[in-house]
């Protein structure tokens, strides 16, 4: 384990001793910013078939969740194998307890 | 290099108190396992003599709703699980080659706060009745309206709490499985109970968060006034159901595939073979897992969800059979041309073969809709999941506590008193339950505490009581067999049953407290095998002999628990009337409430204040060790 | 194990300190599994939410109380403090204790002032509306699955307040790093939650 350990901190110092800097978390930020304001402005605007304004409403939210967590919670970056496969875990498992709840509930 | 850490030893009860080696709280939780096994087993003598004939009176209706809703719950929760635990404590450090678990003060935590769960629950029968509704909880049978008592709130706030201490465990052993293998030890390479473990481990992370959620809705709705499940106020009741079984489901996978484990470990040793299609037990494992979260409806039948839904759950379950049949044969394949020797381990392993085939069996018939019409809450299913539960996962417990055994404690079980008890559960078991089958198919309903005579239910019931007795005199031979050889001196070798193939079997029984004085180097499947069979003595070290670092004993666990316990009995009481001025004032303006939060975030944050920096067992420590050992 | 130690007193902090040990490594490791069990948990809550939210017993609509101000004030504080966070991160990275310092009280106060924010917006309800716990089952589930989302921020606000403290005292070591970095994970998790309670609860709620 030592080695291997040792071995493994040398090699992350390597690859990113560079300093990342703000800029690429601002652009999330801004994009973050528009992606709600889209969506407030669909529903304060209205007028638009409501099926479509949920579907659009989600698929804002889930861009947003998804860059940041891309971005923010560093999931993009290398390494992080396991965090993928348990996050996709567990909004499985949340998304059949939301589908059941949307149509298996109420009849 | 190494600091010359001071630490404090403790001794007696403190030592198991503050204790954070996994091996020790292995023996902790399964005392606290047997405890509680020991509880649910005598709730379910009871049920079983007042069913002994028709229209029995030694037990009330409302004694006997309370026995089977505790006996389920106990055994489920309390039982079974911790004995899980005790087996994924004492085996799994050892099979990856680790010195302990990633998180040594979680692992406590998790203990203390299971048990104090466990211990909120069943305080429910000396504190004005236990809970009523099933262990299923169903509303509106578990709200205020229908369950007056307070049984049902013990039952919402112990299992959050013990629920808790399971979920902390889980992650516990999901992180040290991923991070704590020794070098070589691919995933891969690894023995198939941590397989499972780890899997059973993603289970519970995943399935614990839905009745967590699902518990504080009903003690919401109970406590709080909350609507949730309050049809009068716009709640629904099949919501509970759904979150239920969502959780519940899974659970039980969670139950059974560990025993899985046991089996593939206990099978191969036995038969001097290595396990049949590793590969495919994987694939199985984890296929069987996924099948676990998406079958869950077939519970709920009969609450007429649509033929869409029901066709779609029916087929979901019936795939199950799949993964599972694989395991079943690769098992028959291992034994097929091996030197099969019949020890007390592998009697329970082979037993459980054609036993979990029989529930699976009955099983993919339930999960028929058309067909589990008729049989739903009858007494086939009972004996269905009995078939799982007992004759599975409990044969499987009980074939690894043998097997292990020497692991733990350094002594051998009685062989003799080990194969009495065998035979005793076996033919008892099977007395009790496969009769009911027939009488659920006779149409006999389950949880009704009695039942008129002349219905051709008389003789089977005496039947099945008669069973259950002697499969408690199996179980009590077990007991007797613990105590007698913890009598016995320590000092069995290594390798106890002398065909060991995995890496706990190459160290000492039972081992140090830094368990490998060198991390070994793991080279293939079954990795102490490999090297028998190379002409080794034992494992290669895969680091030079130095100083190990071990953490600190603590108590912040165990009184991070009694907050939580004491938070717990607040929150249940907080709306009662008291005749007594100060235990209103305390209880109904939320104090004790506060108080057990306090000593809870107050422990936490305590732990996080003063860092733990461990201590060092030095390299002549290591010597005179190895020299005693 | 016995790396730990010996890496605490290298001297030099290395680039990414929350991961310099082992025991970092599973810290990190073990929160994100821990977040994939929040997400079922925040999923069923959610769902409890969808199952009953036309439930309103007479009470007070979604379409009634919610306003877009505030929930559009609420958001925009959330989401600076998931920004702030991210800073946080990055003057860790460089070693920068100070400034990582001030990101970290800027986060907290941020924090505060959502946490804000939701306690006014509850006791307009609760006072104006007529809408408390007990009104309808969609109250219900409103206040559970909001009042978890704003249990989640109260700790988080404590949690980095105890760990300012500690980098005041402490300062930023192998130690302290991953519990910074995990305090960071948390609070952007808390943001991701919310931008599906803005939109799931509050957009959805108006539309209808």
């Amino acid at each position: 384990m030592t080695s291997a350990d040792h071995q493994a901190t040398h090699d992350a110092v390597k690859h990113s001793q560079r300093h990342e800097g703000p800029q690429k978390h601002i652009i999330v930020f801004i994009f973050s910013i528009i992606l709600t304001a889209i969506a407030f402005a669909a529903v304060i605007a209205g007028g638009v078939n409501t099926a479509f304004t949920v579907l659009f409403l989600l698929l804002m939210a889930i861009i947003q969740v998804l860059v940041q967590m891309g971005y923010w919670m560093h999931l993009k970056d290398r390494g992080h194998m396991m965090p993928i496969i348990f996050m996709i875990g567990g909004f499985f498992v949340a998304g059949t307890a939301i589908v059941t709840a949307l149509y298996w509930v109420w009849w | 290099m190494a600091h010359a850490h001071s630490v404090k030893r403790h001794k007696g009860l403190m030592d198991w108190l503050t204790t954070v080696d996994h091996k020790k709280i292995a023996i902790l939780y399964l005392l606290a396992g047997g405890l509680f096994f020991g509880i649910g087993g005598i709730e379910a003598v009871l049920i079983r003599l007042q069913l002994i004939k028709p229209m029995n009176d030694f037990v009330s209706a409302q004694t006997f709703n309370e026995l089977i809703t505790m006996h389920g719950t106990t055994m489920i929760f309390l039982g079974v699980m911790p004995v899980i635990f005790a087996l994924m404590n004492a085996v799994i450090p050892l099979q990856i080659g680790a010195r302990d678990v990633a998180f040594p003060f979680l692992n406590s935590l998790g203990f203390w706060t299971f048990l104090f769960g466990g211990l909120l629950l069943n305080l429910s029968w000396i504190m004005g009745g236990a809970p009523d509704a099933g262990w299923t909880s169903y509303t509106p049978l578990s709200t205020t309206t229908y369950s007056t008592t307070h049984g049902v709130d013990f039952y919402t706030v112990g299992l959050q709490i013990a629920g808790l201490g399971t979920l902390i465990g889980g992650i516990n052993f999901l992180a040290t499985i991923i991070t704590m293998r020794a070098p070589g030890m691919s995933f891969m390479r690894m023995p198939m109970f941590t397989w499972t473990s780890f899997i059973t481990s993603a289970m519970i992370l995943f399935a614990f968060p839905a009745i967590t959620v699902g518990l504080v809705l009903l003690s919401f709705d109970r406590i709080l006034g909350a609507n949730f499940f309050e049809v009068s106020n716009g709640g629904n009741p099949v919501l509970w159901q759904h979150i239920f079984w969502i959780f519940g489901h899974p659970e039980v996978y969670i139950l059974i595939l560990p025993a899985f484990g046991v089996i593939s470990e206990v099978i191969p040793t036995f038969a001097r073979k290595r396990l049949f299609g590793y590969s495919s037990m994987v694939f199985a494992t984890i296929l069987i897992a996924f099948l676990g979260f998406m079958v869950w409806a077939h519970h709920m039948f009969t609450t007429g969800l649509g033929p869409v839904a029901n066709a779609l759950f029916s087929i979901a379950t019936m795939l199950i059979a799949v993964p599972t049949g694989i395991k079943i044969f690769n098992w028959l394949f291992t034994m097929w041309g091996g030197q099969i020797r019949f020890t007390s381990p592998n009697l329970f392993a082979i037993g459980f073969i054609p036993t979990f085939v029989m529930g699976g069996v009955t099983g993919v018939m339930l999960a028929s809709a058309p067909a589990d019409f008729q049989f739903h809450d009858t007494y086939f299913v009972v004996a269905h999941f009995h078939y799982v539960i007992v004759g599975g996962l409990v044969s499987g417990l009980l074939s690894g506590l043998h097997y292990w055994w020497p692991k733990m404690f350094g002594r051998m079980l009685n062989e003799s008193l080990g194969k009495l008890s065998f035979w005793f559960f076996i033919i008892g078991f099977h007395l009790t339950f496969f009769v009911q089958h027939f009488l659920g198919l006779m149409g006999m309903q389950r949880r009704v505490f009695t039942y008129l005579p002349n219905q051709g239910f008389d003789t089977l019931n005496m039947v099945s009581t008669v069973g259950a007795i002697l499969m408690g005199i199996g179980i009590l031979f077990f007991l007797i067999n613990a105590i007698v050889t913890a009598f016995k001196p320590k000092g069995v070798a290594d390798d106890p049953w002398e065909d060991g193939r995995t890496l706990e079997w190459a160290i000492p029984s039972p081992p140090p407290e830094y368990n490998f004085k060198q991390i070994p180097l793991v080279r293939g499947i079954d990795a102490l095998w490999k090297e028998k069979m190379a002409g080794n003595k034992g494992m290669t070290p895969a680091e030079p002999l130095g100083p190990i670092h071990m953490p600190s004993p603590t108590i912040l666990p165990f009184v991070m628990s009694v907050g939580i316990f004491i938070a717990g009995l607040g929150f249940m009481f907080s709306k009662e009337d008291f005749s007594n001025s100060f235990m209103s004032l305390i209880f109904n303006n939320w104090i004790v409430v506060i108080i057990g939060l306090l000593i809870t975030f107050g422990s936490m944050l305590l732990r996080s204040l003063y860092d733990d920096h461990g201590w060092h067992i030095e390299v002549e420590e290591l010597d005179e060790e190895g020299v005693k050992a | 194990m016995s790396t730990t130690h010996a890496e605490t007193v290298d001297g030099a902090l290395p680039h990414e300190p929350e991961k310099a040990t082992l025991e970092g490594r599973n810290k990190v490791l073990s929160f994100w599994l821990f977040l994939g069990g929040e997400a079922v948990l925040f999923g069923t809550l959610f769902a409890t939410f969808l199952a009953l939210r036309n439930q309103t017993n007479e009470g007070p609509t979604a379409n009634e109380l919610f306003s877009f101000t505030t929930t559009a004030l609420a958001t925009l504080i959330l989401l600076v403090s998931s920004l702030t966070s991210v800073f946080a991160v990055q003057a860790m990275h460089r070693h920068n204790v100070a400034k990582l310092r001030v990101w970290l009280i800027v986060t907290v106060i941020l924090g505060l002032g959502f946490l804000g924010l939701e306690i006014y917006e509850f006791s307009e309800y609760v006072i104006a509306e007529k809408f408390g716990m007990t009104t309808s089952a969609f109250s219900s589930a409103f206040y559970t699955l909001v009042g978890f989302h704003g249990a989640h921020v109260a700790f988080g606000v404590l949690w980095i307040s105890v760990l300012i403290g500690q980098l005041f005292k402490k300062g930023l070591t192998v130690v302290t790093a991953p519990k910074v970095y995990v305090s960071a994970m948390y609070w952007h998790f808390i943001d991701v939650v919310w931008v599906f309670i803005f939109t799931v609860v509050y957009l959805l709620g108006k539309v209808g």
